[in-house]
């Protein structure tokens, strides 16, 4: 088990981003790596969308908002620890009012029926919105790390590559074409005086006229806003390529994850982002094995009275069972964290499974501790 | 508890003849996927599975090879597809501009590529549309398909997947496209033809999704939602007396061997008891809640999904 590459990141970086699909515990394991660093001294800020109810209650928190919050974890700990729960939904207006140079041109934007149609699964401005708060936060000069739950999603990186999309699909050439279309007559004139109307005629067939011209009325107006997307979009890029930012992902021991931590590898280099490794919760720990054909009558022959009251032939053999399947179960999860090591020619961090759950703030910090020191769990 | 014989004409009420199989990625959407198909193929109902530029993980759960974007016979009564935006679109273009080549010359072009681009969800409205097309295919004017079932995305960041039929059909003010997303959106919605299935884990945050998702599916877009599907619940091989009794024993035994026995079984009691409080959070949607049991054998594989598929089958409400 590797621990070591987690407490370093946990010691020195600036950000730690914890990636994974949805149910593998990313956002246990985000507050529980925030917790072991502020106990340890650093100032840390952790970021967390749309948590599990009780996982924001371990944090101290009733309800959700956008405040960011103090989390009171004890006279031990030599660092701090703030969280914030953002709330994804109306990210697109905010980013249409942050960006528009004027408050006449944002509510135009917000006004238009498209927008109103897209706006909540408009491709990367709730991730966009996201990073942005991060660099807000680590420009501030109260936290010294921050450590990002990314939202769930079946390509993990996804989630970064969606403000670059967006920007991509808005600064497209042909999208300037259409909002100069919009000055000079209608799009209709513009795309026949280029000569195409044929496509034109396609498209029309395709879809019915009016919903284009009114698609490139809305693209025109966002095009207004673009400019400063770009350069907040620059500034957040290089963070995210920062030498002291760190990517982790979370997987749970299952063969069919096997391959997202693959890709999840090939992505984070393909884009320049640094890696830090993989980690892998709900590890269960084998138990010794009691072998029932031979020794059931040994087992019974060493019994006290008492336990022999206890413990029926039919309970001994159902908890054989149990501890056959349990073995099985660690059996599995210990050949998938040896694929993890051969695929990657790194062991995994290796999180033990909680069969009671984790829902408080001492649960946090069990894990955590887990997270730097080999053989705690 | 007595087997009622199902007859074709009396299927279960989570075999609908479009059913929409879908939940939080990595709560095993496509092994109940995979487990339902099973069920319906062996009531001799011709059943085709539809994946959405996947892995086809549903194929290889069945034990066989990956089909690709053909409709193929996997076994009797069984088919399946894997539909592909860029397929699923030039079948789509083909259709309603009649030649490949003024297909090429429309979407060949930037500003068009782009715009398909930039209209969110529109690879998802046309895989949709495909598995719509298969839902309306008919030979000797008898529909080909008893039913169809698909994996459909995993619920992200919303509903976006559901919606789009209904945000295009109100987008768009009359043509193809609007006339197409408005039949779409007729079949989701009719609850005689259609169910959307939600599979979930017994596991705080799946449990919290789905109910969200629930309330949204049927409160805002009144989609028939059909039947929670409960996968990887725990599995006590004790009977009520043993578990008490085991529960009375409150300190570790001495022996070694009963240690080791007293943990094991103490554990999965746990797990269950965490998850059938989760199970009961769901008692308040009024919806059928089949569970499945979480499988420990060493791989798997095509034994495990005909044992979802026998539970399903054995479920009663």
């Amino acid at each position: 088990m590797s621990q070591g590459r987690l407490k370093h990141s946990l010691s020195d970086a600036r950000l730690v981003v914890i990636a994974g699909a949805g149910g593998v515990g990313k956002t246990t394991i985000a507050a529980s790596a925030a917790v072991q660093a502020a106990s340890s001294g650093r100032r840390v800020a952790v970021l967390t969308i749309d948590p599990a109810r009780r996982l924001a209650q371990a944090l101290g928190f009733e309800s959700f908002d956008d405040q960011i919050r103090h989390v009171e974890l004890g006279p031990e700990a030599r660092g701090t620890l703030s969280a914030l729960m953002l709330d994804v939904k109306g990210t697109g207006d905010a980013m249409v009012e942050r960006f528009s140079s004027t408050p006449e041109r944002a509510q135009a934007i917000l006004d238009n029926r498209y927008y109103r149609y897209f706006s909540t699964s408009l491709a990367g401005s709730q991730e966009y919105m996201v990073i942005e708060q991060v660099r807000r936060l680590l420009d501030d000069d109260d936290y010294d790390l921050v450590i990002l739950d990314t939202p769930p999603a079946t390509n993990a990186l996804e989630f970064f590559d969606a403000p670059e999309r967006l920007i991509q699909g808005l600064s497209r050439v042909p999208l300037q074409t259409i909002a100069d279309g919009q000055d000079q007559g209608s799009l209709t004139g513009r795309l026949a005086s280029r000569g195409r109307g044929l496509i034109l005629r396609g498209l029309n067939r395709l879809t019915g006229g009016p919903f284009l011209e009114e698609l490139a009325e809305f693209l025109g107006l966002f095009s207004g806003i673009l400019d400063a997307l770009i350069e907040s979009s620059y500034r957040v890029q290089s963070l995210l390529r920062d030498a002291r930012t760190q990517f982790y992902l979370v997987t749970t021991p299952t063969t069919a994850r096997l391959e997202e931590v693959m890709s999840f590898r090939a992505e984070l280099r393909r884009r320049d982002f640094p890696m830090g490794g993989v980690i892998l919760n709900r590890v269960h720990r084998p138990l010794p094995m009691v072998s029932v054909n031979d020794e059931l009558d040994g087992l019974f022959g060493g019994m006290s009275a008492d336990e022999r009251q206890q413990w029926s032939p039919e309970l001994v053999l159902g908890c054989v069972d149990i501890l056959r399947q349990h073995n099985l179960l660690a059996e599995r999860d210990e050949a998938i964290n040896h694929r993890l090591n051969e695929m990657t020619g790194e062991p995994p961090t290796q999180v033990a499974n909680f069969p009671r759950g984790v829902d408080d703030l001492s649960g946090l910090s069990l894990i955590g501790r887990s997270l730097v020191t080999e053989g705690t769990l | 508890m007595q087997n009622t014989v199902r007859t074709p004409s009396n299927p279960p009420r989570f075999l609908r003849r479009f059913i929409l199989v879908t939940g939080k990625g990595g709560v095993g959407k496509s092994t109940v996927t995979a487990a339902l198909a099973l069920a319906s193929a062996r009531r001799g109902e011709k059943t085709l599975v539809c994946e959405l530029n996947a892995h086809e993980q549903v194929s290889q759960l069945l034990g066989h090879e990956t089909v690709g974007s053909h409709v193929t016979e996997l076994e009797p009564n069984l088919w399946s597809v894997n539909i592909r935006p860029e397929d699923a679109m030039q079948e789509y273009g083909v259709m309603k501009l009649r030649f490949v080549a003024l297909y090429r010359l429309v979407f060949d072009n930037p500003l068009v590529s782009a715009l398909v681009r930039f209209v969110p969800g529109l690879n998802d409205l046309l895989m949709l549309g495909k598995a719509f097309n298969h839902e309306r295919e008919e030979r000797d004017g008898q529909p080909i398909w008893d039913r169809i079932i698909i994996d459909a995305p995993a619920t992200g960041h919303g509903l976006t997947f559901f919606q789009l039929p209904k945000i295009i059909r109100d987008a768009v003010p009359s043509g193809n496209m609007h006339r197409e997303s408005d039949e779409m959106w007729r079949l989701l919605t009719d609850a005689e033809r259609t169910a959307i299935h939600l599979v979930t884990l017994p596991e705080e945050l799946p449990i919290q999704e789905t109910k969200e998702l629930h309330a949204r599916l049927r409160d805002e877009l009144e989609l028939p939602v059909g039947t929670i599907f409960l996968n990887r619940m725990p599995v006590v091989s004790l009977s009520d007396q043993e578990q008490d009794q085991l529960r009375s024993m409150s300190t570790e035994p001495d022996s070694p061997e009963l240690s080791t026995l007293w943990t094991a079984g103490k554990i999965r009691i746990a797990e269950h008891k965490r998850a059938s409080g989760f199970r009961r959070q769901l008692d308040g949607l009024a919806l059928p809640v089949v569970s499945l049991s979480r499988s420990y054998a060493r791989h798997f594989g095509r034994g495990e999904i005909e044992a979802l598929a026998d539970e399903m089958e054995r479920w009663t409400p």
